[in-house]
C-alpha cells in the first residue's frame, strides 16, 4: 500500500498531505538553514496516532520530524533527511490544570497565550520565557530549554512528568506518572519528573526531536500575583547593570528580571514602526534591567514593600543613578510590559523580532554573569568587519544569579539576499569567536553543532550510543545534532 | 575485658561514618572537619570506630584471623573516645569499650601487645615506672616542703612523666597546693598508675600495680586525689573501678584533676591569681580530661528484643567531661587571652600519644599532633596550653615540624606563675 | 577470595602500595549493607581489596582494570547506606575518601565537589559566604557527590528542589572506563552548567534514586548554592545535645499543631501557594520522644513512648515551619504574618519555636532513626505530590497492622513528611522498626507495599525494576539495554540498577534478567 494511503489509514485523509505548497510551508522556517522538502505532513490527535506513525516509519525507514508550534527559529523542525513532518498542532488542548499541586496537563500543540489564557482565569501563570511567539508551544519552548523570565524558581525547570513515544515507536511516561491508572485512579498524582530509573525528560530536552515526541507535559504552575510593581534600572554600559543584577538576584527580589539594551526594549515597547521608534531609540537609556515585584497570595503589598525596600538599598550600596517604576517618556510602558511577560505576544500584533527589519537571527549561549561584557566585547570585534547592523541584546539571569542567558539578535531584512548571506557569515563568525572564547553553547542549532560537537567528543559518544538504544532505525529527526 | 561483653555493640554498627566527622553543628571548615586520626592518616574504613566494631563482629563471628594488619589497627588507635562520643550522639553503642576489649582479646590470645608496649610493661614491673629508672628517682623533684607519706586529706598523684621527664609540671602542680594552704601529701611509693598496661590490653598484667595503688592511697588516709596528668586522672577515677567492677562513687577515694581543683580553690578565695600573662593561648583538651573522664558505671545486663538492654544501660557520652574547669581556670589569669581553636572540648582532635601510640607508632603520633599545631597555629594563639604532660610532650616534639613559634605549656606552670 | 595476582599488583603500582589493601582485616571492615539494617545486608560478603584513589584518573585506571580483568567493582565514599557493597567474589571497593577536592565559587553560587567532601563542611564553608547548601537528613556526613548522585533529600528541599536539580557539571567514570563530563565541563574547563550540549546526560546518571554503584563512578559534581542570610550560626551545647544559635531577626522556627493530619496537609499546601518558609514539614510524633530521649538511653524512649495511644498522630499532627529572612529582615515579619494567617484559617495552634537549631540544617541526628530498635527500615518512600504522600501513608498504616509483635509498636504512626519545591511536591516517608536480628519481616512489607503500589498506582521510591517493570511500561527493559551500552561485562555493582540487589541471589546476579 502506497505510504501516503497507510498514513491516512492512521489520522483519516484530511490529516495527510502531500501537496507542495503544504510541504513548503515546513520546508522553511525563519532561520538561516537552507530549505529541506518533507514528503509527508501527518497531523495525529492524539498519543496512539504518534506512535502508529512512527511504528510505521520504523518499518519502512522514514524520517519523522516532530513539529508542534506553528513557527520555527532555529531550523529544528525542517526534515533535514526529508521523510515526514509530525505536525502536532492537532493534539492542542489543555487536559487539566491542577490548582491544588499547582501543576497543568498539555498537549504540545497548546501555544503560550492559550495556556496563559485558561491558567488566568484560576488565577495562575505558567512560567514563561521571555515574550515567546504567540504561535509558540508552550511544551517545545520547555523541551527547548527556554531559559524563564522568572529566576525565583530555583529548582530552574518547570517541567514535571511526561507521556512520550520512543523513536521505535514504544510509549512511555516520565516520573512518577508511569504507573498504571496515571492521570485517573492512581494514588501518584504525577507530580514527580525524575525516574523511574533515569530522568527521561532530560534526555528529550534539547534533543530537537530527535529522543522521541511527547504527547502531553505536565508543568508547573504558579500563582498569578494580582498586585505588581516594575521597576526600571538605566546604565550606560553593560558592565555596569551586572554587580546590581547579582545583589537582586542574591537577595531574591523580585520575579521576572532581565537586561536589555535600549533597541530591543525600544522594539518592544514601539506602537508605530518606525517613528515611535527613532523617538524611542532617542529617550531611552542604553540599557535597562527591568524587576518586576509581584505581592504574594496574602498581604500582597507587605511583600511589595520589603522587596522594594531592599532593591533601593542595592540602589544605595552601588550608588545607582535611578530606580524608576516609570519609563520617561514612554506613558504606560509598565503596564504593557507586564501584561505581555505574563501572557505573552499579543496575537494582533507582529512579533517584535520581525517588527523592526522583518527578520531576526538569534545568538544565545549560557554563561556567568560577570562574563557578560567580555562577551559583547567579542561580538563588537567581529561586527566590525560588516556594515552596521542592528543588534539587540536580551541578558536573562537564571536562578537567582547562577548564570544567564545571553542573547544577540541580529536583525536584518530577510528579503534582501545580500544582507541575508552576510548575515548568515556573520552568524558563523560571530558563534566561533564566542565558542572560542568560553560561551557555552548548550542548544547547538544548525552549524554550532558541529563547533560543540566537534569539541566534546566523550559527551557526543554516549549520546550517540543513546540515539542508537532508542532509535536504532535512525527515523527521529535525522541529521540533527551529532546524529548524522 | 572481655570482647564477648560487646557483640550486641559490634552487631549494631550502623555504618553511619559519623564516628569519623566531628559534630555536624560544630563543623566550621572544610579543613578541620574530621576527628579520627587513624581514619583521616591511613584512609581505610578500618582504621576508624565502626571499623573496628565490624572487625569485632567478625572476630566474634569466627570470620577473621589474628594477623598483623589487624595489630596494626588495633594498636594504631588513640582510642581518644571522638567515636565513642559521635556515635553515642544518637546511637547506645559503646565503641571504645569494644575497641578496648579488642586489645584485652588480642592480648588474651596471645598475639599482643606489640613489643615496644612490651618493653615498657616490663620496665613498669621491674621499677615501678615506664622508665626504667629507680623508682626512688620518682621524688628528685620534690620541693622543700612537701613530705612524702604525710597524713593528710588531699594527695598529689604526680605520675612517671612529670616525675621523670616534665618535672616543671610537678614543681608547678606542689607551688598551687601549696599556695593554697591547704596542706597535701604525696605517695613515697608512688608507681605508674598502670596506665601504659590497661590501655594496650594488659589488664592482668597490671593487676599488681592497681591493687599497689590503691592500697597505697587508702594507706595515705587522703580522701581526695589530685593528678595533674590527665592519663593518671581518667585511669584512677574510671579504670581501676572498671578493673574493680565498682562504680566511681563506691570506690575509697575520689579523684580531682588539679584544674578541678584549682579551679574551687580560686573561687573560694584560697587561691588567688594576680600576676599578669600577656599571652595569647588556645586550649587543647586532653582525651583523658574530656571525653573519656565521666565516672564509671558498670553494666551487666542482656539485649532483648529490639535490643532494649535489661537492665537499662547508662552510657557515658562525654557530656560530663572537664572542660569548662580548665578554661575557667585559665580564664581567672590576668592578661590571658583566649581562642578556641575549631574542634573543641568533646569534638576536640586527639594531641597523637594517647592509646600507647607514642610508644609503638612514633611518626603517627607525631603526624597527628602536627594537625593540632595546624589547628591551633589558625588561632592567632602564641601557645597551646593543655593540662596532660603527654600532651605536652608529643605537641612539643612536634613542633620541630611546623611549630613556627609555637609555645606548649602545661595549665599548670601558667597558674602558678601568675599566683 | 582473592584478587588476580597481576590485577593487584596493577592496583599497587597505580595507587601506591599503602593505598590499596587485600588484608581480610581492612575488607571485613567495608563489608556491609546498609546501617544494620538486615534487608539491605542480605548475601553480603568482603571484597577481594579496598583502593583508595586519590585523583579521576586513578579512579578510570581502576575501572579498567577492572574491567580487564573482569571483576566486579562497586563505589564508596563516606560509606553511610552501603547499597552498593560486595556480592560476588574478586570485589573491588573503590574507596573515595581521598578525594577531598573542594571549591566554591560564591559568585556564581556552586562548589565543584570531588567524592570524599562531605555534606556538613560544604555546608561549613559556604554559610561563611552567605549561601547554604542542602544537607541531607541521613545525615551531615555524607559525601555531597553520592548523597546528591544516589539519594539527596531533606526539608530544605522546599527551596532547593529535589537532588537532580541541584546537579551542575559533573566528572563521571563510566563503568567501562570511559570518562564522561556532563555540562559545561563537557565543553569547558568550568563546571558552572549543567545542561547539554543538547540532550542533558544527567538524564542518565540517575532517576528517582541513583544507580546506587550501578552505572560507574562519579568522582566530581558542581551543586547549586542558594542565597542564604547573612549571619553566622554559633554553635553551643556538647554532645549528645548540641546546636546552631539562629540569628532571631533572620531565622525563626514555628511549631505548629493541627487537629488532623489532613488539616496540616491542607495547611501545607497553602504555605507552598503563598511561597513563604524555608523549611515545612509534618513531624513524627515518634521523633518527638527520639529527641526527649536523647542522651538517656533506648529505655527512656521506651518508657515514654510506651504510654502513647494508638492513633496519636492523626490527631496531634505537628508541623514545623522554619523561615528565613533571605532578603531581609522585613522579609521575616512578612512571612510569619503570613503564616500564622494560615494556621488560624486551618485551624492550628502556633508557638514560635527556640532560636536553636538541633537538626535541620546539618543534620547531626538522622540517625536517631536506629535509636529506636538498632535497625529501621523505610519500606515505602514516596515523592509525589502531597495528597499522594498521604493516601499512601494511610494505606501503609493498614498494611502494617499485619504485622504488631513483629515490627516495633508504632501506635499506627502515618510516616512524616516534608513539602517540596515550594509545595508543588513532598517527600514522604514510612519508618518502620524491626529487630537486628529479624532479617525477613522489613523485606516482605516492603515487597507487600510494593505489590499494592502496583494495584493502586502508587509510587514507591525503591523501586525493582524487573518486578515494577511490567507493570510501568516495561521500562526495565529499557535500562537493562542502557547497563548492556555502558557496562557490557556488568561489573559496576552488579546487579545494580537493573535489580535490587536484596531481592536476588548471588547465583543469579550475573545472569541477564527476564
Amino acid at each position: 500500500m502506497e505510504i501516503k494511503t497507510k498514513l491516512a489509514k492512521m489520522v483519516g485523509e484530511e490529516n495527510v498531505s502531500d501537496d507542495p505548497d503544504v510541504l513548503r510551508n515546513f520546508s522553511v522556517d525563519c532561520s538561516l538553514e537552507k530549505p529541506r522538502m518533507a514528503s509527508y505532513v501527518v497531523r495525529p490527535k492524539n498519543a496512539q496516532e504518534v506512535q502508529e506513525i512512527i511504528g510505521f516509519a520504523n518499518e519502512v525507514r522514514f524520517p519523522v520530524v516532530p513539529s508542534s508550534s506553528g513557527i520555527h527559529f532555529k531550523g529544528s523542525a525542517l526534515p533535514l533527511q526529508g521523510g515526514i513532518v509530525l505536525d502536532l498542532r492537532r493534539m492542542n488542548r489543555v487536559l487539566e490544570i491542577d490548582e491544588r499541586n499547582r501543576k497543568v496537563r498539555i498537549e504540545p500543540g497548546v501555544t503560550w497565550p492559550e495556556l496563559q489564557a485558561e491558567l488566568a482565569k484560576r488565577h495562575l501563570m505558567a512560567i514563561m520565557p521571555f515574550l515567546p511567539h504567540p504561535l509558540k508551544s508552550a511544551v517545545t519552548s520547555h523541551l527547548e530549554r527556554e531559559p524563564t523570565v522568572i529566576t525565583k524558581f530555583e529548582y530552574a525547570d518547570p517541567v514535571l512528568t511526561m507521556e512520550f513515544v520512543y523513536p521505535n515507536g514504544r510509549i512511555m511516561r516520565s516520573g512518577s506518572a508511569v504507573v498504571p491508572g496515571a492521570t485517573t485512579t492512581a494514588i501518584s498524582d504525577c507530580a514527580f519528573p525524575e525516574g523511574p530509573d533515569i530522568d527521561y525528560w532530560r534526555l528529550l530536552q534539547g534533543a530537537q526531536g530527535t529522543m522521541g515526541v511527547v504527547t502531553w507535559a505536565n508543568v508547573k504552575v504558579e500563582y498569578l500575583p494580582e498586585v505588581n510593581k516594575i521597576f526600571f534600572i538605566p546604565f550606560e554600559k553593560i558592565g555596569d547593570a551586572i554587580e546590581p543584577l547579582y545583589r537582586i538576584q542574591r537577595r531574591m527580589i523580585g520575579l521576572e528580571c532581565f537586561l536589555l539594551n535600549k533597541l530591543n526594549l525600544a522594539i518592544i515597547l514601539t506602537e508605530k514602526l518606525p517613528n515611535d521608534l527613532e523617538q524611542l531609540m532617542e529617550i531611552l537609556p542604553e540599557w535597562v534591567v527591568v524587576l518586576v515585584l509581584s505581592g504574594g497570595k496574602r498581604h500582597p503589598r507587605m511583600k511589595i514593600e520589603y522587596e522594594e525596600e531592599a532593591l533601593r538599598e542595592v540602589g544605595k550600596e552601588l550608588s545607582l543613578a535611578k530606580i524608576m517604576s516609570h519609563l520617561p517618556g514612554v506613558p504606560r510602558a509598565e503596564k504593557k510590559l507586564l501584561e505581555m511577560l505574563r501572557r505573552g505576544w499579543p496575537v494582533d500584533k507582529v512579533y517584535w523580532k520581525f517588527a523592526y527589519r522583518g527578520s531576526c537571527e538569534d545568538i544565545f549561549f549560557i554563561t556567568k554573569m560577570e562574563k557578560v561584557p567580555h562577551f559583547l566585547d567579542i561580538i563588537k570585534k567581529s561586527l566590525a568587519a560588516y556594515r552596521v547592523i542592528d543588534i539587540g541584546y536580551y541578558v536573562q539571569p537564571i536562578e537567582y544569579g547562577r548564570a544567564c542567558h545571553f542573547e544577540c539578535n541580529i536583525y536584518y531584512n530577510g528579503s534582501d539576499l545580500k544582507e541575508v548571506d552576510s548575515v548568515r557569515k556573520l552568524y558563523a563568525e560571530v558563534a566561533e569567536a564566542l565558542f572560542d572564547s568560553g560561551a557555552l553553547f548548550t542548544r547547538p542549532y544548525g552549524l554550532l553543532a558541529d563547533l560543540v560537537y566537534g569539541r566534546a567528543a566523550g559527551y557526543t559518544a554516549t549520546l550517540k550510543k543513546l540515539k542508537t538504544l532508542y532509535d536504532p532505525n535512525n527515523v527521529l529527526a535525522p541529521g540533527k545534532l551529532c546524529f548524522r | 575485658m572481655r570482647l564477648e561483653d560487646y557483640a550486641h555493640d559490634a552487631v549494631a554498627c550502623i555504618r553511619c561514618a559519623n564516628c569519623k566527622w566531628i559534630d555536624q553543628n560544630y563543623t566550621r571548615s572544610h579543613r578541620f572537619s574530621k576527628v579520627c586520626p587513624i581514619n583521616v592518616r591511613y584512609g581505610f574504613d578500618a582504621y576508624s570506630g565502626g571499623g573496628m566494631l565490624t572487625i569485632a563482629r567478625a572476630m566474634l563471628e569466627g570470620r577473621l584471623e589474628f594477623t598483623p594488619r589487624l595489630l596494626d589497627i588495633v594498636y594504631k588507635c588513640t582510642l581518644c573516645g571522638a567515636c565513642d562520643v559521635r556515635c553515642k550522639r544518637n546511637l547506645d553503642i559503646e565503641v571504645l569499650l569494644t575497641v578496648e576489649a579488642l586489645r584485652s582479646k588480642v592480648v588474651q590470645e596471645g598475639y599482643g601487645p606489640l613489643e615496644p608496649h612490651k618493653t615498657i610493661t616490663q620496665k613498669v614491673k621491674q621499677t615501678g615506672n615506664r622508665y626504667g629508672s629507680p623508682n626512688k628517682k620518682r621524688l628528685s623533684w620534690l620541693p622543700e616542703g612537701v613530705t612524702p607519706g604525710q597524713k593528710a586529706d588531699v594527695l598529689y598523684f604526680v605520675g612517671c612523666n612529670s616525675s621523670f621527664v616534665q618535672v616543671e609540671i610537678a614543681l608547678a602542680a606542689a607551688k598551687i597546693l601549696k599556695a593554697s594552704g591547704i596542706p597535701f601529701t604525696v605517695l613515697p611509693d608512688e608507681w605508674c598508675c598502670g596506665q601504659p598496661l590497661l590501655t594496650t590490653g594488659q589488664e592482668e598484667a597490671a593487676r599488681g600495680i592497681v591493687e599497689h595503688n590503691i592500697k597505697a592511697i587508702e594507706v595515705s588516709g587522703a580522701s581526695t586525689v589530685i593528678a595533674s596528668c590527665a592519663e593518671c586522672y581518667q585511669t584512677l577515677k574510671v579504670k581501676y573501678p572498671r578493673f574493680l567492677d565498682k562504680k566511681t562513687e563506691d570506690m575509697s577515694f575520689k579523684v580531682l584533676h588539679i584544674t578541678e581543683y584549682a579551679g574551687q580553690l580560686v573561687k573560694s578565695g584560697a587561691l588567688k591569681l594576680g600576676g599578669r600573662a600577656n599571652l595569647k593561648v588556645t586550649y587543647h583538651d586532653p582525651c583523658h580530661l574530656g571525653r573519656l573522664s565521666e565516672a564509671w558505671k558498670p553494666w551487666h545486663g542482656v539485649f532483648g528484643k529490639f535490643s532494649i538492654p535489661d537492665p537499662p544501660r547508662e552510657m557515658r557520652r562525654g557530656t560530663f567531661g572537664i572542660y569548662d574547669p580548665p578554661r575557667e581556670l585559665l580564664r581567672s589569669i590576668p592578661g590571658l587571652e583566649i581562642v578556641e581553636m575549631e574542634r573543641a572540648k568533646d569534638q576536640a582532635w586527639c594531641c597523637g600519644a594517647g592509646g600507647a601510640v607514642k610508644d609503638a607508632f612514633r611518626d603517627f603520633a607525631l603526624w597527628t599532633a602536627r594537625d593540632r599545631l595546624e589547628e591551633a597555629n589558625l588561632t592567632g594563639a602564641e601557645a597551646i596550653v593543655s593540662s596532660c604532660p603527654w600532651c605536652e610532650e608529643n605537641l612539643k616534639d612536634a613542633t620541630g615540624d611546623n611549630g613556627k613559634g609555637m609555645q606548649i605549656y602545661d595549665i599548670v606552670q601558667l597558674v602558678a606563675n601568675a599566683i | 577470595m582473592s584478587l588476580p595476582k597481576e590485577a593487584y599488583q596493577a592496583l599497587q603500582s597505580l595507587v601506591g602500595e599503602e593505598n590499596v589493601s587485600n588484608d581480610p582485616v581492612i575488607c571485613e571492615a567495608v563489608r556491609g549493607g546498609c546501617a544494620g539494617i538486615n534487608v539491605w545486608d542480605k548475601d553480603v560478603i568482603s571484597p577481594a581489596c579496598v583502593v583508595l584513589p586519590k585523583t579521576t584518573g586513578e579512579v578510570q585506571e581502576i575501572v579498567l582494570i577492572a574491567n580487564r580483568y573482569k571483576l566486579p567493582y562497586y563505589p564508596t565514599s563516606s560509606s553511610m547506606h552501603v547499597i552498593a557493597s560486595a556480592r560476588l567474589p574478586n570485589t573491588i571497593a573503590i574507596d573515595l575518601k581521598r578525594m577531598r577536592g573542594l571549591e566554591i565559587d560564591d559568585k556564581n553560587m556552586f562548589a565543584i565537589c570531588e567524592s570524599g567532601v562531605s555534606s556538613v563542611e560544604l555546608f561549613a564553608e559556604v554559610t561563611k559566604k552567605g549561601l547554604w547548601c542542602m544537607v541531607p537528613w541521613c545525615g551531615g556526613q555524607a559525601s555531597v557527590v553520592a548523597n546528591t548522585a544516589v539519594h539527596g533529600t531533606a526539608p530544605s528541599l522546599y527551596r532547593f528542589g529535589f537532588p537532580h536539580r541541584r546537579i551542575l557539571a559533573t566528572e563521571w567514570v563510566l563503568p567501562n572506563g570511559e570518562l564522561l563530563n556532563l555540562g559545561s565541563a563537557s565543553l569547558l574547563r568550568d563546571y558552572f552548567w549543567g545542561e547539554g550540549p543538547g540532550p542533558d546526560l544527567r538524564g542518565i546518571l540517575r532517576g528517582t534514586l541513583g544507580h546506587l554503584g550501578g552505572m560507574g563512578v562519579v568522582t566530581k559534581m558542581a551543586v547549586k548554592l542558594l542565597p542564604f542570610q547573612p549571619e553566622r550560626m554559633e554553635p553551643m551545647g556538647i554532645s549528645p545535645v548540641t546546636a546552631l544559635k539562629i540569628p532571631e531577626k533572620r531565622m525563626k522556627f514555628f511549631n505548629i499543631t493541627f487537629p488532623t493530619y489532613e488539616r496540616a496537609v491542607e495547611a501545607i499546601y497553602e504555605i507552598g501557594k503563598c511561597e513563604i518558609g524555608a523549611m515545612v514539614m509534618i513531624i513524627a510524633s515518634l521523633f518527638r520522644y527520639v529527641a526527649k530521649a536523647r542522651g538517656k538511653g533506648t529505655a527512656a524512649f521506651w518508657e515514654e513512648w510506651s504510654k502513647v495511644g494508638d492513633q496519636v498522630d492523626w490527631t496531634d499532627t505537628f508541623a514545623r515551619v522554619s523561615l528565613i529572612g533571605f532578603t531581609s529582615e522585613k522579609q521575616m515579619i512578612y512571612e510569619e504574618q503570613v503564616l500564622k494567617d494560615i494556621v488560624a484559617e486551618f485551624g492550628g495552634k502556633i508557638r514560635e519555636g527556640r532560636p536553636v537549631d538541633e537538626s535541620q540544617f546539618t543534620s547531626p541526628d538522622a540517625i536517631s532513626s536506629f535509636f529506636v530498635t538498632g535497625t529501621f527500615h523505610p519500606p515505602t518512600l514516596v515523592f509525589d505530590s502531597l495528597d499522594a504522600g498521604l493516601k499512601t501513608a494511610r494505606r501503609n498504616v493498614e498494611l502494617r497492622k499485619k504485622y504488631k509483635g513483629v515490627l516495633a509498636e508504632d501506635h499506627g504512626y502515618p510516616g512524616w513528611t516534608f513539602s517540596v519545591e515550594l509545595g508543588h511536591m513532598c517527600y514522604y516517608e514510612f519508618l518502620c522498626y524491626g529487630d537486628i536480628e529479624d532479617k525477613e519481616s522489613l523485606a516482605k512489607l516492603e515487597l507487600e507495599i510494593m505489590q499494592s503500589d502496583i494495584e493502586l498506582g502508587g509510587w514507591p521510591m525503591f523501586q525493582d525494576p524487573n518486578l515494577l517493570g511490567p507493570a510501568w511500561l516495561n521500562y526495565h527493559k529499557h535500562l537493562r539495554s542502557l547497563k548492556e551500552i555502558l557496562d557490557p561485562h556488568n561489573l559496576s555493582n552488579p546487579p545494580l540498577p537493573e535489580r535490587l540487589p536484596w531481592n536476588v541471589s548471588p547465583e543469579t546476579i550475573m545472569k541477564k534478567g527476564d
